[in-house]
């Protein structure tokens, strides 16, 4: 498992050089942006079952085959799963962030998981669908911005300080790793 | 490859909690740290051919007899392979410095270290002067600042003491 810094390290090593000017700079900036970052993970963190049954629960409104005899959350033990499934990936996704590389997230995760899914029949689209899911209210609660539309009176406002520009760097990181979940997937 | 964040997610994973706040202090240590660190790597990464060149002349120095024949400073290839040697532990420990844990002094230094130098009886007693000659060579403010200077000690202790 690497972090933002080891792989810069990692980089350098394949020139047997020292890490130095622009990748030092970068981690500088890492550095400075840290606290959001760890505002962006807790943010996740603090919502993660709320996220995760909200997107199977998405999953399946948006295709009820799912949940009929045959289906891949039908009964009880595979809804189970799937939900449990879900809590995983976003888990690995959190620590990615909290990181700053996706390395734990390819190697822990994702590395065999669609061969595992195949070989169980878990359907790839209906996957990908809770997985995006996921990555639009990842994205809402690190610009702490839970939509009224959705969450009714479950609206939940993490107080955090957001700067500006709600975090965009860290919403595009944080896309970026659903992204390779989704393309691990399909 | 170790360091704080590395070692959070790792027992985080192990026990398959999201991180927690806990978690997340642990980072913080390392953000706070962090500016004294770079300094250090910074300060190393500009000057590492003069830091190396000075403690593989201070331990060849010490051990003359390394010059004679037969032995690992005795010709052109031999010398450029030991102050080379010298380098990849200075580099290390600018990685260290950078990551903010041992991980790649560990893996790509220590790990094998011994048998290696054994097996092509090389002597680590001048490795621990050369590295004994950079860790008493600094000195704060002149060559950076105080804690980065700890920071950039403490590594040089930990391959010296790695190696006696």
């Amino acid at each position: 498992m690497l972090d933002a810094f080891s792989k810069a390290v990692v980089s350098a090593d394949a020139s047997t050089s020292p890490v130095s000017g622009d990748e030092l700079n970068k981690l500088k900036e890492f550095i400075a942006q840290g606290n959001r970052r760890l505002d962006a993970v807790n943010a996740i963190a603090s919502n993660a079952s709320c996220m995760v049954s909200d997107a199977i629960a998405g999953m399946i409104c948006e295709n009820q085959g799912l949940i009929q005899a045959g289906g891949n959350c039908y009964p009880n033990r595979r809804m189970a799963a799937c939900l449990r499934d879900g809590e995983i990936i976003l888990r690995y996704v959190t620590y990615a962030l909290l990181a700053g590389d996706a390395s734990v997230l390819n190697d822990r995760c994702l590395n065999g998981l669609k061969e595992t899914y195949t070989a169980l029949g878990v359907p790839a689209t209906s996957t990908v669908r809770a997985v995006q899911i996921m990555k639009a209210q990842a994205a809402a609660h690190i610009k702490d911005q839970p939509s009224d539309e959705f969450a009714g009176d479950k609206k939940r406002i993490m107080g955090a300080t957001v700067t500006e520009d709600r975090c965009a760097s860290l919403v595009a990181e944080a896309s970026g790793y659903f992204d390779t979940v989704i393309s691990a997937l399909s | 490859m170790k360091s704080v964040i590395t070692t959070v997610v790792a027992a985080a994973d192990a026990a398959g909690r999201f991180p927690s706040s806990s978690d997340l202090e642990s980072v913080q240590g390392s953000i706070q740290r962090s500016s004294a660190r770079l300094e250090a790597a910074e300060k190393l990464a500009g000057n590492l051919d003069a830091v190396a060149q000075e403690a593989y002349d201070a331990c060849i120095k010490k051990f003359p007899y390394l010059n004679d024949a037969g032995q690992a400073n005795s010709t052109d290839t031999f010398k450029a392979k030991c102050l080379r040697d010298v380098k990849h532990y200075m580099r290390l420990v600018s990685y260290c410095l950078v990551v903010g844990g041992t991980g790649p002094l560990d893996e790509w230094g220590i790990a094998g270290q011994r048998e290696v130098y054994r097996a092509l009886s090389l002597p680590t007693a001048p490795y621990v002067e050369a590295l004994s000659f950079a860790r008493n060579r600094g000195c704060a403010p002149r060559d950076m600042s105080p804690q980065a200077l700890t920071e950039y000690n403490a590594l040089l202790d930990y391959v010296i003491n790695s190696l006696s």
